[in-house]
């Protein structure tokens, strides 16, 4: 196998890790936020099911749920696995994992605000959502960015699990040209590209933070 | 006679722990008073202030602003007023707290002026030259484009003044504005309260400021476990006998 066949596929890959990777915060990340709200609700029953939900997320290996999420249609509903599905399930299953673990730093970073901030908009005339929006969560958002940066760089790790639904991503590809070529190379560049895309997002999330701290 | 802007009668206060913190307690402000209440610590002041604005529910007796009721007690429940009627109640308070609660991601200017815009709906315009006004008048016109935490604790508690201020509110309310603050700082907020009760603002203010609240109200209220144990003009209560009064006015005078 020429060298330049081998590189375009794990490039390939490279695409498909970065999707998954960039989906996976599109949709973690606002879903985080919802159920961080429906954790800290008044309601017994609905913190109740999303305190088990995170437990769950929490407490069971990603590469498990990546599988159940995967045949839970047929299993469940008795629907046939088309194998498009597999991407569409690695997408679902990072995702509610993620927002399980984003809910927690959300909850974390709202509750870190200062009850002063509420009682002085709720004074001044905003409603609850208004100083949400306008009050709490930009400050929230300041708070969280350490904790945040750490998970995205674990999810871009992360996204290798994939490899159990054979998404063709990085990681399943560099395992595939090393077992057929028996070579270790294929693993070794998806090492490098893995390595580079974290320092890559450390540097944004850093870019990030520092545009942040226009405030204290 | 003036308008009575607020009524507060028997006023009750329990919290959820069981503590019974405010036990009957009345007050009448008028148009243009300025009423101090001292006292100490522990008192029940804050919590008095707390339940005029509605920050905590109250236990029993009852609030109304402009004649109007907000909160009242009947068949031993309390009621609230209709929410229109609320929001109009609402408008006619402010409060000043102790440790300032800014919005630190907003700059002076927007701290002053996000809430009649997004609130009160002022055109934005309008909203920055009343703003303007209000800087100049309490000597921060150089800090508008300033975040709070680039603000001495003096100018900070200034500028929550001005964005109280800047819902026009027929009363407001202070907290042991100086509280946190150094003797030097505490002079300059002082002097804006000052220049706020010679332009007839109704003021409600909690201090231990006892030179200050001899000087600036029209009435003090001393407050002890609940309780007013004295009420009067600052000559009345300055020169009673009273010796638990006496006592501690002896000793937050130097
Ligand atoms: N949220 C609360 N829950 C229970 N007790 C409280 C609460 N807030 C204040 N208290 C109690 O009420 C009493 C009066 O407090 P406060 O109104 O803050 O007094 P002051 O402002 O005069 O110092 C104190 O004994 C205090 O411990
Ligand atoms: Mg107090």
């Amino acid at each position: 196998m020429q060298t330049s066949t081998m590189l375009s596929q794990l490039a390939s890959g490279m695409l498909v890790s970065i999707e998954i990777f960039v989906l996976t915060l599109l949709f973690s990340l606002p879903l985080g936020l919802l159920v961080a709200l429906g954790r800290m609700s008044k309601s017994r029953i609905l913190s109740g099911i999303i305190k088990v939900y995170i437990a769950i997320m929490r407490g069971t290996p990603l590469m498990l749920q990546l599988i159940v999420v995967y045949f839970a249609p047929y299993y469940v509903f008795g629907i046939n696995i088309s194998a498009r599905f597999r991407f569409t399930a690695v997408i679902i299953a990072f995702s509610i994992n993620y927002a399980a673990y984003f809910a927690e730093i959300f909850r974390a970073g709202i509750q870190s605000i200062s009850v002063g901030q509420w009682e002085a908009a709720q004074i001044l005339g905003y409603t609850k959502t208004q100083t949400f929006f306008k009050i709490i969560l930009v400050q929230v958002i300041q708070r969280i960015i350490p904790p945040v940066t750490n998970e995205t760089i674990t999810l871009v790790k992360d996204t290798s699990l994939s490899f159990v639904l054979s998404v063709a991503e990085m990681f399943t590809i560099a395992k595939q040209i090393g077992a057929r070529e028996a070579s270790i190379v294929p693993l070794m560049v998806a090492g490098l590209f893995y390595f580079v895309f974290n320092y890559v997002v450390a540097f944004g999330m850093e870019y990030f933070e520092k545009r942040m701290s226009y405030f204290r | 006679m003036a308008e009575v802007l607020l009524e507060i009668n028997n006023l009750k206060k329990t919290y959820e722990d069981g503590n019974e913190v405010l036990k009957d307690f009345s007050l009448t402000v008028k148009k243009g008073e300025v009423v101090s209440i001292i006292g100490p610590s522990g008192s029940g002041k804050t919590t008095v202030l707390r339940c005029a604005t509605m920050l905590t529910p109250i236990s029993g007796g009852s609030v109304a602003y402009i004649g109007k009721k907000a909160l009242w007690e009947e068949d031993g429940k309390v009621c609230q007023a209709s929410r229109q009627d609320m929001k109009e109640i609402k408008k006619c308070f402010g409060l000043v707290f102790q440790n300032f609660n800014l919005f630190p991601h907003y700059t002076v200017m927007q701290n002053i002026i996000d809430a009649p815009i997004s609130v009160d709906k002022v055109p934005r315009q309008e909203a920055i030259e009343r703003a303007k006004m209000l800087l100049e008048r309490l000597g921060l016109s150089d800090k508008a484009d300033h975040y709070p935490f680039r603000l001495s604790g003096g100018q900070q508690q200034r500028v929550s003044i001005a964005r109280a201020l800047a819902l026009q509110p027929k009363v407001l309310f202070f907290d042991e504005p100086t509280s946190a603050l150094d003797p030097e700082l505490t002079a300059e907020v002082l002097k804006v309260i000052k220049q706020l009760a010679a332009e007839h603002m109704t003021m409600i203010i909690v201090t231990h400021e006892m030179q200050f609240a001899r000087e600036v109200s029209d009435r003090i209220i001393f407050m002890e476990h609940g309780i007013v144990q004295a009420q009067g003009t600052p000559d009345e209560l300055f020169d009673s006998d009273n010796a638990r009064l006496r006592d501690f006015i002896g000793k937050f005078t130097s």
